[in-house]
């Protein structure tokens, strides 16, 4: 019994890792190919039908690129980092429920790898621990454009990162629980939250564009600034880890809002796991939608929206789920 | 046992990396490594909330700031030591480090301590547990130190506020001849 719980999670884990890596591929095509749309081009479109196998072009040569490391680099560090990036990236999945449990030979399967009771707050802690990619990745670097990347990453992460909590807090305090499971199960029986929640869905989306420095918050990055910011001296597989972390940032984002807001796998007809991808799928659009739409912020408008307008709301809205929840009105 | 051994040999060697580190990021990260595994040793106890806690807090959060600011002021890395400005501090530090250890042993040798509490309280460190002490009879001192914080946050930025700019358009101009 032992043995095929351990079995399981191995599977589970495997699984888990090929359908990001997949998830990754293919959000970059799909992200191409729209922004193409968007920008009345074609976009990748050579490479198999519709440009179906050029992630794996893509993933070949940057296998091959040269791997470069500028001269006064600190080795360790500019290797550590974008180890840091992709596994943090990596393990904030494991908590997020893709399915309801299924009943196999006699065992119920969750579709999570682990089922914590703070399995949100869990989520968070692992998300947290990204910046340092982005931060040790731009010192490391020695390079004055990385380190303003990196240094504009930690700030524009950590003052974000206090709206998003304040507005998960909402959903914590509705439901009464911090595991994601059981707050998609109080979905199925009290309606999805997103609309008595909408102030924190909106604020939480915000600022998961933020925390995944996805346009219009890509200042870290910001190219007609600093070259590419906190991966500019980056090359080969290592540039790819970062943009592997941060598409799969992107993926998790979108599958915690759905989990939160939309009430996960839940939805009638189709089997659960379809249900939650479609959803994610919805989400993914949007952020390459916004990025197609948007211009960057300037950097002291984007601490301003996060410190004087985003907290704020986010804490207004929290107090007044507090009052709800606790029955004084 | 074993998981205790192999953390407790990380968090100390996080803890001699922060002191021994000659790169100022470097001590940042062992002291990563350290909080880190705390973070691990509460979830040993099956205290998950205080871990993630620690880790969102600690790790997410305050070591951040920290590298922050020492990326920031560390920008050129510099391999080479810069001299002390006090002179005899690793002396000073030595003798007061031998009297601290030398203190800590007498005081072990003459007090021996009753055993320690076995088990732990009911829901230690998960979230209902934490909530539980937190809003209740330890509310007042969870409000004295949030207050605290607060006014010293508020402090810190009317100290370092900018001179407020003069209104007027003509007095800023005739400063600026002048």
């Amino acid at each position: 019994m032992m043995l095929l719980q351990v079995v399981l999670l191995v599977i589970k884990i495997v699984l888990l890792i090929a359908i990001l890596m997949g998830g990754f591929a293919y959000t970059m095509l799909l992200e191409r190919r729209l922004l193409g749309f968007f920008q009345l081009r074609l976009g990748p479109n050579r490479v198999g039908p519709g440009g179906f196998l050029q992630p794996i072009a893509d993933g070949l040569k940057m296998v091959l690129k040269e791997d470069l490391m500028p001269d006064g680099a600190d080795r360790f560090v500019y290797r550590l980092a974008p180890v840091i990036a992709l596994f943090t990236a990596l393990s904030v999945d494991a908590v997020i429920p893709f399915g309801a449990a299924i009943h196999i030979f006699g065992l119920t399967v969750y579709l999570d790898i682990a089922n914590p009771s703070i399995g949100l707050l869990i989520a968070f802690a692992f998300s947290s621990l990204g910046v340092y990619g982005l931060v040790l990745g731009g010192w490391a670097s020695q390079n004055k454009y990385s380190l303003l990347g990196g240094i504009r990453a930690s700030a524009q992460i950590i003052s974000y990162e206090l709206a998003m909590g304040l507005a998960v807090m909402g959903v914590i305090m509705t439901t009464g629980t911090a595991n994601l499971y059981k707050i998609v199960l109080y979905q199925q029986h009290h309606g999805w939250l997103w609309l008595p929640q909408i102030g924190a869905f909106i604020i939480y989306f915000i600022t998961g564009i933020a925390e995944t420095n996805r346009t219009p918050f890509d200042l870290p990055e910001a190219e007609s600034e600093l070259v590419a910011g906190y991966h500019t001296e980056y090359s080969g597989m290592r540039f790819a880890s970062y943009y592997i972390a941060e598409y799969i940032n992107m993926i998790t984002v979108s599958g915690i809002a759905v989990t939160l807001f939309f009430g996960g796998w839940l939805g009638p007809w189709l089997p659960p796991i379809i249900w939650f991808f479609i959803k994610v799928a919805i989400f993914l659009f949007v952020f390459i939608w916004i990025r197609a739409t948007l211009p960057r912020f300037r950097y002291d408008r984007l601490m301003n929206f996060g410190w004087k307008f985003l907290l704020p709301a986010a804490l207004i809205y929290f107090l007044g789920t507090a009052v709800f929840v606790s029955g004084v009105l | 046992m074993i998981a205790f051994g192999i953390l407790a040999i990380v968090a100390l060697i996080g803890g001699i990396g922060v002191i021994v580190a000659r790169q100022p990021v470097h001590s940042a990260l062992f002291l990563i490594v350290n909080i880190v595994a705390l973070a691990i040793f509460y979830i040993i106890l099956s205290a998950e909330f205080l871990a993630a806690a620690q880790v969102i807090v600690y790790a997410g959060a305050i070591m951040v700031l920290f590298l922050f600011v020492v990326t920031l002021l560390t920008a050129g890395k510099d391999d080479e030591e810069a001299g002390e400005e006090l002179s005899g501090q690793r002396i000073t530090a030595g003798v007061l480090a031998i009297l601290a250890g030398g203190g800590l042993a007498v005081v072990g040798v003459l007090y021996p301590s009753q055993r320690i509490q076995l088990g732990l309280p009911q829901n230690f460190g998960n979230l209902r547990g934490m909530g539980d002490v937190l809003w209740g009879p330890d509310f007042v001192y969870l409000a004295a130190v949030a207050l605290m914080l607060l006014t010293a946050a508020v402090g810190i930025m009317v100290l370092n506020r900018p001179p407020r700019k003069k209104a007027d358009p003509e007095a800023r101009l005739k400063e600026r001849e002048s």
